[in-house]
């Protein structure tokens, strides 16, 4: 018997839901509805990505030539350190965070997370924390160390101006958002599900979220930590990391490393999942290998602590030590590859619809991997010892993040556009910016593989006319302002569609997951009624119910 | 949800635990500044904030069985052997910094200062969390026992004395077996 | 478009582009060859595989059907663990063997045969074992097995020539070692590989291999002390260099000038490019840097001088005589 659970009302209403929507910009900013919250972490990390972008497009200018004087050595490390900061911290984790807090109450049949003030209050911190980090502009100068920061250039006799104080300070704040967003998402997970809906019965996305939210409260405390002595170290000549005085210059890549590789479990986990549910849904069939998939997430945050150091092949740690985290780092490569194989095996054997979602999951499975491959080189000491600190790395970084991260992202922006919006995201256009990005996006990033083979180090203002440099870097600049332009034409796309799109319905795509079930935008309360789960495919199952009972 | 914020403070300390430990193997410490430490005075206010354990503990159960004055006293108790745990910290930065052992002095007065001074802290946001609670209590607010605002503050404040013991252990009293 | 992408990249891979010449680099580039092969491979193999099932099950028009709805599959879940794991323990085995290959532990006591100090923005060349010190353009001999010591100054830096293998940090308050096998003579290029700061892209590196004769002779001359200025522009630049500021960063061995805060100046002229490659070694070069040093190398730590025309003309003979 399939029983209906009433979801119940809370007894007395949160408070900022009786706002009315007529209230405009003063509903948004007081909401602790998780859908309202998630869109505007989305809306941070759009409108930081257009301005981490045009960090990357004045690099690109000043790369785009050798021994270019368009930029001032002082100018362009600023900007490359705000570029990775920026991009890391204010786009990535608001993404996938402002994704999570979305659709997690909705995968699981609430309504709503567990602390919805503390959602607010998360949010907001995350936006100040970003505003504080750009205020150094206006201050003196911004963070000019890069964005891991390393010491002793961190300290303030190597950095006088205050920019990395504000940096210390701006990603205080912004961890903090994200710890207890993870917090709030990691108890509505476990209390929040609805009747029948075991955790091994959780939507894959729902269960990345819940692994990464451990992984994020388990890692931002090194980084804290770090930051923490940084600051006693320039505010209060304290003395962590300043080697004249007995500190210690590794000291800080340890603390920040012990975090850093875990940052990047986190910001490609939940796209993961995203792309279990596109996967299935635009296969027509279920993800293959469920348990083999789950599972490989929980073995890549656990082994996410314990490779850190091979950021640090090159700085003496001793052949053993350096072993073992060649092993663990090659380790860690395996679950990611099962995962790849998991979705190819997901669509043999489909019926497969080219949405612009499902072009860019596919495209992710080949760009990833080059990332991934080119990630496993470095696992090979041998080999990092001639490539790291290259262009070899940064096309490395670059291909997880953008080809993992951000396209997982947009396959989720696609999908889901339609229920947060009501609208369809125009496909036809899509299609366009799909192709263009993908173009400018190889343009800029597949040549710097052999930049870095060549012998090109990163993070220099400008280069030597060697040969081959000048034109695989002015090749690698135009496919960034072509990236740059498909961009904002995915903002004209966003913005057209929410005005005149097509309606979407409840349900544009058949659906396998509970989102599915409510309308499209969902209402404040998102479900009066939710069937009782039996499986991993809850809306499959009442459709076939439906499909039967009309029989 | 406290237990997960406990999780994300424990790693924290775990951090500045394995900085302090880190530095001293690295650069090594003055071994005046390692004598300076008072490990008889410390320890004698170590087993005072172990009791506010204790007495939050009984706090609790008084709770749970709705005696509500009784709930009040042991708050009472507790809060004031964390403040005296707290003065004690004091007591003991007064007479370093008096014998010019300063978070800027060497790699010891660094790692120390930030260890203890950062476990401070958070005794003292625990105090405040308690005499929030305490406040409440005396507005009739923990009247009913269905709360379980009372065991997630307890869980906070047995962090707080766990995350002592560690570091207590750590730096005054392992190094009285090794080289210092 | 995916496969002329993919293909484009593969082709880029299998380019050795390093052209090892040192014992070290050849190991190494072996190693990255087998991997170039591998990663090839692994890449194909998912290209193919997303591209023919893209095509072989692409949705059809009228195609009511519902597709077989496997969940999954131990023995291929078996497979796609196993053969990735076999491979990387062969590849870590590899890497296990070329890194004692290629760096092998120091035995405790041993003199190394250079020592490099990294300064913000220029190396320090130390011979211990000759008692020379030079900066910038490092004079190696071919064919021994060199024990190179590597310091900082400041902040971390780091040594690579790529033709010439692996890199090395040089950390602040740690001594970090590297060997090198140097197989023929020639001129090799590399850069400073840890961000150190705002002149780090023109840290560069210049490493002169030669064969032992030419080696010891170049080491010799380098013994010596510095030229005595004859003519009276250039005494009057050698009394400028070392009663004014100049004495007081840079050492010109003879002389009382003896700091290492900036790049030692005994046998300047004998260098073929100036600033660490910023720039050719002539006096055009010279007398703009040191008219003006935070316009042609902005941030670097010697300061706008302000000297007069004649100073600077003095100066700058008197360093080119310097050989």
């Amino acid at each position: 018997m399939n029983q209906s659970i009433q979801i119940p009302e809370p007894a007395s209403p949160f408070p900022g839901i009786g706002v009315s929507s007529d209230q405009g910009l003063l509903q948004w900013i007081s909401s602790v509805d998780h859908k309202m919250i998630g869109i505007m972490y989305l809306l941070i990390a759009l409108i930081f990505f257009l301005i981490g972008g045009a960090e990357a497009l004045l690099m690109r200018i000043q790369l785009g030539q050798p021994v270019n004087h368009f930029l001032t050595p002082e100018a362009y490390d600023q900007i490359f350190t705000m570029h990775g900061t920026t991009m890391i911290f204010l786009v990535a984790m608001p993404a996938v965070l402002g994704f999570s807090v979305y659709f997690t109450p909705l995968m699981i049949g609430a309504n709503e997370m567990a602390f919805p003030r503390m959602n607010s209050f998360s949010l907001w911190i995350t936006f100040f924390g970003g505003l504080l980090l750009y205020f150094s502009f206006l201050a003196g100068g911004g963070p000019d160390a890069g964005w891991f920061n390393y010491s002793p250039l961190n300290e303030k006799n190597y950095s006088s101006s205050n920019g990395i104080d504000y940096y210390a300070m701006g990603l205080l704040l912004t961890g903090i958002g994200s710890v207890t967003t993870s917090i709030n998402l990691i108890v509505t997970i476990l209390h929040y599900r609805v009747k029948g809906m075991k955790l091994n019965m959780l939507p894959l996305f729902v269960w990345m979220v819940f692994v990464n939210s451990f992984l994020l409260i388990a890692a931002f405390p090194s980084l804290n930590a770090a930051l923490a002595m940084l600051l006693l170290d320039r505010q209060f000549q304290a003395h962590f990391f300043n080697t004249a005085n007995g500190g210690s210059a590794l000291l800080w890549q340890h603390l920040f490393w012990i975090f850093g590789h875990p940052e990047v479990y986190i910001v490609i986990l939940p796209p993961f999942g995203i792309l279990s549910e596109v996967f299935p849904v635009f296969s027509r069939k279920p993800i293959f290998g469920y348990a083999f998939v789950a599972a490989s997430s929980v073995a890549i945050a656990l082994l996410a602590f314990g490779v850190w150091a091979h950021h640090m092949f090159a700085v003496g740690l001793g052949n053993t030590v350096d072993a073992f985290f060649s092993a663990s780092s090659m380790l860690i490569g395996i679950p990611t590859g099962v995962k790849v194989f998991n979705w190819i095996a997901t669509m043999y054997g489909g019926k497969i619809k080219f949405t612009v979602s499902m072009m860019f999951a596919i495209a992710f499975l080949i760009e990833f991997t080059i990332g991934g491959l080119s990630g496993i080189a470095f696992s090979i000491v041998p080999i990092d010892w001639q490539l790291t600190d290259t262009y070899y790395v940064v096309a490395h970084l670059h291909y997880v993040f953008i080809g993992g991260t951000i396209f997982g992202v947009l396959a989720g922006l696609f999908y889901w556009f339609p229920k947060m919006t009501g609208k369809m995201l125009d496909e036809k256009m899509g299609k366009w910016f799909f192709w263009l990005f993908v173009i400018g996006f190889n343009g800029t990033f597949l040549v710097q593989h052999a930049l870095g083979m060549l012998g090109m180090p990163r993070r220099v203002f400008t280069y030597p006319d060697l040969p081959g440099y000048a034109i695989l870097n002015l090749i690698s600049t135009m496919g960034a302002f072509l990236m740059g332009l498909s961009v904002l034409l995915l903002v004209y796309i966003v913005y057209k569609s929410i005005k005149n799109g097509k309606a979407a319905g409840n349900d544009p795509w058949n659906g396998f997951t509970l989102e599915w079930l409510t309308t499209s935008p969902p209402p404040l309360k998102n479900f009066d009624e939710v069937p009782e789960v039996k499986s991993r495919w809850p809306l499959w199952d009442l459709k076939q119910l439906k499909e039967e009972s009309r029989k | 949800m406290m237990k997960l914020v406990v999780g994300t403070e424990a790693m924290f300390f775990i951090c500045l635990i394995l900085a302090f430990i880190y530095m001293a193997y690295n650069t090594g410490f003055e071994p005046h500044d390692m004598k300076a430490l008072d490990i008889k005075t410390t320890g004698i206010f170590t087993v005072i904030l172990i009791s506010s354990s204790f007495t939050f503990w009984i706090a609790d159960k008084n709770y749970q069985k709705g005696k509500i004055k009784n709930l009040k006293i042991w708050l009472i108790i507790t809060i004031l052997l964390g403040a005296t745990f707290l003065i004690g910290q004091g007591e003991e930065y007064w007479r370093l910094m008096n014998d010019k052992i300063t978070l800027s002095s060497s790699v010891f007065g660094t790692s120390f200062y930030a260890l203890t001074g950062f476990h401070g802290f958070h005794v003292f946001a625990g105090l405040v969390l308690l005499s929030i609670i305490l406040v409440l209590t005396f507005f009739d607010d923990f009247n009913n026992t269905n709360s379980n605002v009372i065991s997630t503050a307890g869980i906070y404040w047995h962090f707080v004395d766990v995350v002592w013991i560690a570091v207590f252990t750590v730096v005054y009293v392992l190094p009285q077996f090794t080289k210092y | 478009m995916f496969i002329s992408i993919a293909y484009f990249f593969q082709i880029i891979l299998l380019q050795s582009v390093e052209n090892p010449t040192s014992y070290q680099a050849e190991k190494i580039n072996k190693l990255f060859n087998y991997f170039n092969i591998a990663a090839a491979c692994m890449l194909l193999l998912v290209c193919f595989l997303v591209i023919f099932i893209c095509i072989k099950f692409k949705e059809k028009k009228g195609d009511e059907r519902e597709p077989k709805q496997t969940t999954g599959n131990k023995k291929i879940e078996a497979l796609m663990i196993g053969i990735p794991a076999l491979l990387l323990v062969w590849f870590f085995y590899q890497s296990l063997t070329t890194m004692h290959a290629v760096a092998s532990p120091v035995p405790a006591g041993t003199e190394p045969d250079v020592i490099i100090t990294g300064h913000q923005w220029w190396w320090e060349v130390d011979y211990p074992k000759a008692n020379v010190v030079t900066a910038n353009q490092v004079h190696l001999p071919v064919g021994k097995h060199l024990l190179m010591e590597m310091r900082s100054a400041d902040v971390i830096h780091d040594w690579w020539v790529p033709e010439l293998g692996n890199k090395m940090d040089l950390v602040p308050k740690i001594n970090n070692y590297l060997w090198l096998d140097i197989n023929k003579p020639g001129n090799y290029i590399g850069a400073c590989s840890e961000f150190c700061g705002a002149q780090h892209a023109w840290m560069r590196i210049n490493v002169i291999a030669q064969n032992e004769n030419d080696f010891q002779n170049w080491l010799a001359q380098n013994s010596k002390d510095a030229v005595v200025p004859t003519d009276s522009v250039a005494i009057k630049g050698s009394e400028i260099f070392e009663t004014q500021t100049c004495a007081s960063c840079h050492r010109i061995q003879g002389t009382t000038a003896t700091s290492n805060v900036g790049p030692d100046l005994t046998h300047l002229a004998s260098r073929t490019e100036l600033l660490t490659g910023l720039m050719k070694n002539n006096e055009e070069n010279l007398y703009k840097w040191i008219s003006h040093p935070q316009q042609v190398k902005p941030g670097a730590h010697m300061p706008d001088f302000k000297y007069e025309k004649d100073t600077v003309n003095a100066i700058v003979h008197y360093l080119s005589l310097l050989k």
